[in-house]
C-alpha cells in the first residue's frame, strides 16, 4: 500500500512519486505500443532505429530522474486492489 | 466443505490492459447534463474514438495552424 505523506520532508518525495508513476504509466504503454507498431512491418528500418534509441534514452532518464528523488522501482507502482496492479511486478 | 473453484491468478497490469484496448480500439460516449435547482444548464456529449495509428487504419488528423502563422 502506498501512502502518501504530506509532510515537509516527504512531500516532495511524494509528490514526485505520484507524478512520475504517471509519466511511467504513459512511457510503458508508448513502448508497448511502438513493438506493436514494429510488429505491423511498416515502419523503415531509420525509423525503427529512431524509435529505439528514443525510447532506451527516456527509460535512462526515467531511471535518472527516479534516482534523483531517491525512488525505488517499485515505488512508481500502485496497488489498484482487484484490478491487480498499475505497472506489471518485475 | 468448501465448493470455491480454484482459479490460477492471472495478474495483468493495468498499463497491458490498455495496451490491448488500444490495439483493438475503443469507442467512449457519454452525456452529461448539469443542472442547478432542476433547471438544466449546459449540455454535454462526447463520442471519443481512441485506438493505436495502424497502417490502412484512419489518419490521424493533419496539424491545424492558427490564421496569421505561415508554413515553415
Amino acid at each position: 500500500m502506498t501512502h502518501l505523506d504530506i509532510d515537509r520532508e516527504g512531500a516532495e518525495r511524494s509528490l514526485a512519486s505520484l507524478v512520475l508513476t504517471v509519466i511511467e504509466l504513459i512511457r510503458q504503454l508508448m513502448e508497448r505500443q511502438a513493438i506493436r507498431r514494429i510488429d505491423e512491418g511498416d515502419l523503415s528500418d531509420d525509423q525503427i532505429e529512431r524509435l529505439g534509441s528514443t525510447l532506451m534514452a527516456l527509460d535512462a532518464q526515467m531511471t535518472r530522474l527516479r534516482e534523483h528523488f531517491g525512488l525505488a522501482e517499485e515505488d512508481l507502482n500502485l496497488d489498484l486492489g482487484p484490478l491487480g496492479s498499475l505497472l506489471p511486478r518485475r | 466443505m468448501s465448493n470455491e473453484i480454484a482459479v490460477p491468478a492471472q495478474q495483468v497490469a493495468l498499463v497491458d490492459l490498455l495496451d490491448r484496448v488500444l490495439a483493438t480500439g475503443v469507442v467512449i460516449t457519454g452525456e452529461i447534463t448539469l443542472s442547478i435547482a432542476d433547471i438544466d444548464l449546459v449540455y454535454v456529449s462526447l463520442r471519443a474514438l481512441l485506438s493505436s495509428v495502424r497502417p490502412g487504419g484512419p489518419e490521424p488528423l493533419p496539424v491545424v495552424r492558427p490564421i496569421g502563422t505561415d508554413e515553415p
